[in-house]
């Protein structure tokens, strides 16, 4: 416990410098405005934001200061395309146009979006205690883990990725994959050996990380964005003068309460990010309301609009969580922040907190104060953010392209990137409109190396022997919640089917 | 079909890969027992099980595409290329003033308008980020003035 305060006082130390206040505001606002304009999520606002964080030579904690307010700053956002717009920012806004849409139809978009941004606070402020209470005790524990047992981790990251992302769990695996290839390319480091290089110089050192995270999330989404454009008018809803009361709160703290703790468990789980706590929420919610639930959500119940924005806030602390101490993003854009720390030289997991704890309690104390600026930014200027979303299409593509070029040309000046982007763009596009995950992708490009070298570690120590991966409790404990993870939904959904279809028997036997 | 036709290009490019993880790449000398070849030949087995499963049981889910929709996402992508294409000999101000000048007029923009935008666009994009925030962009034509 007070390891935690001291961390939390060396962080405020570093987040409470003038600059870094700064960088943290600056990064909730962008991040808002991101969030909000309509198609535009946390994960592309993070993904074309970070090179320009990275060449204009920010240090480390201060760039992932910024980041991280990007990345929460547009999980607050991004309610406000959902419930003025009804078009989700990205996945986890979905269920907030579920119940926000219909709310502000009703004349009622002012109590809607201060509703949406206290639950957002709570949520988000919820998870960072809980991230700054067991983060530095779940790192105590990974130190101790060994190459084995780090393949293991992989393994179940990659069990939860496949299981609860995307639709199509081969298509999600076959993603994940996909990024492992593309991290392969280049010099191997333990031997000299180039792969996949194929003659080409520029691709010695590997397919740059960045190429590939804007390739997919910033050229992808604007030839998505130009994709859908002809598909009808949106219409921006006015906003009004109603607002939130106490007694709206006091009526949704239990909900807010209960899927504050689903966003958090979804989020730290690896590779689990916000989309699937919303979901999850949501439909918990759903189905504790019983019957007046069945009514009244999806027409702008207060209770189905806490739900999924408490969540997703909630996630993106959680998704910190395995990133701060174990090295495994907790979704696709941890793993843009995870491979951010990279680019700056620092190795994120367990040693973190003790190799550099400026920048693992700095960033964990500016969330603190990022939340607090959100819900200050969110509640009065809340107009100002609805009134960018009329910022027409045609010219939001040309910006996004413009703002990836820049992003990739101003760190290492190689016109050959430029191509690689547009591939990449072409690519993720691609690959969305087939219902791939690009989440999935992403960490397979950032865990790829990680992954590899903890085999090779693993099987240098055996001297060769595979069963060293089965040794020890820890690793097979993984591998066991890996299976379950599997196995488990699928036997719910059958016990579920047959209890359902014996009721119906019943009740048939019973007219008989 | 679209994910049948996916599969099969996912299954191609994974044989590409499996034939250099093991036919190609081979460690002259090495120190631990995994070489560089095995984890990309885990990574082909892995590849090619998926793509296969996806070629036998594809998802119902088609590739919804009105030729104009492909039409436009062509040309997005020929005018990224020609942007990519004239960025350095062009410089940032001139090529990002045509590439968003064309493309806004392209999605509906007025003449004027477009115009407007792009060049204003091109010129405070380059004060913004090479005069305040020290980025490096190309100068081109304007390498002397600037």
């Amino acid at each position: 416990m007070n390891e935690v305060f001291a961390g939390l006082y060396q962080g405020f130390g570093v987040a409470l410098e003038p600059m870094n206040l700064l960088y943290v505001l600056i990064g909730c606002f962008t991040g808002t405005l991101m969030g909000a304009l309509p198609g535009i999520g946390p994960i592309n606002g993070v993904a074309i934001l970070l090179p320009i964080a990275f060449g204009a030579g920010l240090p480390p904690e201060s760039a992932l200061i910024l980041l991280a307010g990007i990345y929460y700053g547009a999980e607050y956002g991004g309610r406000v395309s959902s419930i003025m717009l009804n078009v989700p920012g990205d996945a986890g806004a979905i269920f907030t146009t579920l119940d926000g849409n219909p709310m502000a139809k009703k004349g009622e978009a002012g109590r809607a979006l201060s509703l949406s941004g206290v639950c957002s606070f709570i949520g988000g402020t919820f998870a960072i205690v809980l991230l700054s209470l067991f983060g530095p005790m779940l790192a105590g524990i990974a130190v101790t883990f060994s190459p084995s047992d780090y393949v293991a981790l992989m393994v179940f990251a990659f069990t939860c990725l496949a299981a609860m992302v995307g639709r199509n769990p081969v298509k999600t695996l076959l993603g994940a994959v996909l990024g492992l290839m593309i991290a392969s390319v280049g010099i191997d480091a333990n031997t000299g050996v180039a792969r996949f290089t194929f003659g080409v110089p520029d691709l010695l050192s590997g397919i740059d990380f960045l190429v590939v995270v804007i390739g997919l999330f910033g050229m992808g989404e604007m030839i998505s964005l130009v994709e859908q454009m002809s598909s009808g008018k949106m219409n921006v809803l006015k906003s009004d003068k109603t607002f939130v009361s106490m007694k709206d709160m006091l009526a949704v703290k239990w909900t807010v309460l209960r899927c504050s703790i689903i966003g958090f468990i979804v989020g730290v789980l690896p590779g689990t990010g916000a989309s699937v706590a919303s979901a999850v929420s949501y439909g918990t919610e759903k189905r504790l309301a019983g019957e007046s639930g069945k009514e009244s959500f999806g027409k702008g119940d207060i209770r189905g609009l806490a739900a999924p924005e408490s969540a997703n806030n909630a996630a993106a602390g959680g998704a910190m969580v395995p990133m701060l101490t174990l090295g495994i993003p907790g979704s696709g854009t941890t793993a843009i922040l995870l491979g951010a720390l990279l680019l700056f030289n620092v190795t994120p997991g367990p040693l973190m907190f003790k190799q550099h704890p400026d920048i693992a309690w700095g960033l964990i104390a500016s969330m603190y104060i990022g939340n607090v600026a959100l819900l200050i930014i969110n509640l009065p200027l809340v107009g100002l953010f609805v009134r960018l979303l009329t910022i027409p299409l045609k010219y939001m593509a040309p910006l996004i392209a413009v703002l990836s070029f820049i992003g990739v040309y101003s760190i290492v000046s190689n016109p050959f990137d430029l191509y690689m982007i547009i591939g990449f763009g072409v690519l993720g596009w691609a690959l969305r409109k087939m219902g791939f995950s690009l989440a999935s992708v992403i960490l397979g490009v950032v865990l790829g190396n990680i992954f590899e070298d903890n085999l090779r570690r693993a099987l240098s120590i055996s001297a060769g022997d595979w069963s060293i991966l089965l040794q020890s409790g820890t690793s097979i404990l993984l591998y066991i919640l890996a299976v379950l993870i599997l196995v488990l939904p699928p036997l719910f959904g059958y016990l579920a089917k047959r209890r359902a279809a014996a009721e119906a028997e019943l009740a048939a036997s019973a007219v008989d | 079909m679209a994910d049948r036709i996916l599969g099969g290009i996912a299954l191609a490019i994974t044989l590409a890969y499996a034939f250099f993880a093991f036919m190609v790449i081979r460690a002259p000398f090495q120190y631990d027992p995994l070489g560089p070849e095995t984890w990309p030949q885990i990574l082909a087995v892995v590849a090619g099980l998926c793509s296969l499963y996806i070629v036998i049981r594809p998802d119902r889910r088609g590739f919804h595409l009105s030729h104009g929709t492909l039409g436009r996402v062509a040309v997005v992508v020929v005018l990224l290329v020609l942007y990519a294409f004239l960025y350095e000999p062009l410089g940032f101000i001139l090529a990002t003033a045509l590439f968003c000048g064309v493309l806004a007029r392209m999605l509906g923009a007025s003449a004027i308008r477009a115009a407007v935008f792009g060049i204003c666009f091109g010129a405070v994009g380059y004060l913004l980020c090479v005069k305040l925030l020290a980025l490096n962009l190309p100068d081109g034509v304007f390498s002397k003035i600037l």
